[in-house]
């Protein structure tokens, strides 16, 4: 074979597997780099102190802005008895008592698998705050992130006709230096937020002393949402 | 209380993936199916002509996988947000990925239809605009031929893939949904291919193309049935969540659909229309056309057990 078809092969497979990897840096998702004084926002959520007024939810729905009834966050009621014991709140062997509640929302986990399916970079990390939030102008409203939430803790908003979660209100209070409306709307204190990287943060030296769990954390979504379970009456 | 804190309540209501991509699931793995089959067949008997069953192959595989895009728009909240999916990628997502094989795959498929229709297009006066493109098509009629293989294969498993990364769902979230997927396609995508080749394309009921196909179709199903079995015992087997999941198989509608759907239809059906018959019926081609049929319901009703009981029993 002459040394002119040699060369004419070289370069087109040089052509070929350049158009092979192009897409691969085309990809419309920027990688997050590794910055040391990054933030990470943690919620946490007590248990012994709400007691599901749904405050919380009126100001979500205010702060962003949502559709009638609708908000990014809900309380789900349950029942604080153990089987075979009387009732903690009204010691009747057998009742209807549900005072006993949870915060269910986004959960903001730090691998996030609603970031890691988007197939248009909608669904993403803010990357100044770490934050889970939406491009509305990217989303294609294939709903791949609402099934890939272990949590179930996505909505399509009837609104944008997208996507949805929260995003501990990223544009209307975080990004002004406010907490979170639920956060500010909370009277009971149930609900902290803050700097899980700070040290010297309220929410650091909380999690410091007190005892929280994440939910679902054997997936290893690593959420950052905390809870912090109710404590047993007479322990 | 065992254990942690838990919820049970949601931000979305019922499962987020309905039937349109559950179809979408069926005629992506048809046409990845039928494309396969054909070009392994024309490349392991070294065809050079247009052979009936590659006509048929390739109006199949276009018309299924264009059928599909329909389904997949038309499931968007809003269809008119498609081109976002095309402008914007995300590669950690099997989603975009397959947004990128399904762009070259389905031009691909579009041409080696044009080209293995040539007779076709000359016959019908109003296609002869088409026969310059044709023309055109046939210095690269081999490559393009490989390079569909390879995507029309990608397509089949890509469908499973896409669902497979569901870490909610025990029943989906499995590395043998591909594979299965890969399985079910490639029976589906020939039986439905062998179908029009003998109504349409005039092909011999009994030609060597014919009897190298039944044969490949046995192993083909043997091995789905096999990877059905492998997932059932995985999550009969399996932790908590994966064995709730289980009941999938045992219990409501869904259950009815797997077994009347999926095992009788898709697997009894056509074994007995083969093997229980006489050599008579067994050889006719009423019994070609119901085995046909059988298998590709088969399939559709897989695809439906897979998304509907799959999205049911989440952890």
């Amino acid at each position: 074979m002459s040394e002119i078809l040699e060369r004419r092969r070289f370069l087109k497979g040089v052509g070929a597997c350049s158009l092979l990897m192009a897409p691969l840096g085309c990809t419309s998702v920027k990688e997050e780099e590794d910055g040391i004084n990054r933030p990470h926002y943690v919620m946490v959520f007590d248990q012994n102190k709400c007691v599901g007024c749904g405050d919380c939810k009126g100001a979500c729905n205010k702060a962003n802005d949502l559709p009638e009834g609708v908000s990014k966050v809900l309380l789900e009621q349950q029942s604080g008895r153990v089987e075979g014991q009387p009732c903690p709140h009204c010691g009747k062997m057998e009742c209807n008592c549900e005072r006993k509640f949870v915060r269910v929302s986004c959960q903001q986990c730090k691998s996030a698998p609603c970031v890691s399916v988007c197939p248009t970079g909608a669904a993403h990390k803010d990357p100044k705050t770490g934050v889970v939030t939406m491009d509305d102008s990217k989303c294609a409203g294939c709903k791949y992130c609402i099934t890939a939430c272990p949590y179930n803790a996505r909505f399509i908003n009837a609104k944008t006709d997208v996507a949805d979660n929260c995003d501990f209100c990223l544009e209307s209070k975080l990004s002004k230096g406010e907490l979170p409306a639920c956060v500010q709307a909370c009277r009971y204190d149930a609900l902290i937020f803050g700097d899980a990287n700070d040290p010297n943060s309220y929410v650091s030296r909380l999690l410091a002393v007190k005892d929280s769990v994440r939910i679902k954390a054997h997936l290893g979504t690593e959420p950052s949402l905390r809870y912090i379970p109710i404590v047993k009456l007479g322990v | 209380m065992d254990g942690t804190i838990e919820f049970t309540m949601g931000l979305s209501e019922g499962v987020a993936w309905p039937w349109p991509i559950a179809v979408y699931l069926f005629f992506a793995g048809i046409s990845g199916g039928a494309m396969t089959i054909a070009l392994c067949l024309r490349f392991f008997k070294g065809q050079t002509e247009n052979t009936p069953f590659l006509k048929a192959a390739s109006i199949v595989a276009l018309g299924t996988i264009l059928l599909g895009m329909v389904c997949l728009v038309f499931d968007l909240t809003n269809p008119l947000f498609f081109w976002r999916i095309l402008v914007f990628y995300n590669l950690n997502s099997v989603m975009s990925i397959g947004v990128v094989a399904l762009l070259f795959y389905i031009p691909l498929v579009a041409a080696l239809a044009l080209l293995a229709l040539e007779e076709e297009i000359r016959d019908i006066k109003a296609l002869n605009f088409l026969l310059p493109i044709v023309n055109a098509l046939k210095g690269i009629r081999r490559p393009a031929e490989m390079l569909t293989l390879a995507l029309a294969l990608a397509v089949c498993a890509y469908t499973g893939f896409l669902i497979s990364a569901l870490i909610r769902f025990p029943l989906i979230n499995t590395s043998v949904l591909p594979a299965l997927f890969v399985a079910s396609g490639l029976s589906a995508g020939a039986a439905s291919a062998k179908m029009i080749a003998v109504g349409i394309f005039k092909e011999d009921l009994h030609s060597s193309e014919m009897k190298l196909l039944h044969g490949a179709e046995w192993p083909i199903m043997f091995f789905e049935a096999l990877f059905i079995f492998m997932i059932a015992v995985s999550l009969m087997t399996g932790n908590a969540g994966a064995q709730a999941a289980f009941a999938a198989f045992t219990e409501g509608t869904w259950s009815s659909v797997f077994w009347v759907g999926v095992v009788g239809i898709g697997f009894a059906g056509p074994l007995l229309l083969n093997f229980a018959t006489g050599k008579t019926f067994s050889h006719s081609s009423q019994a070609f056309y119901l085995s046909g049929v059988c298998a590709v319901t088969g399939m559709m009703c897989l695809r439906l057990f897979i998304l509907y009981a799959g999205q049911m029993y989440a952890i």
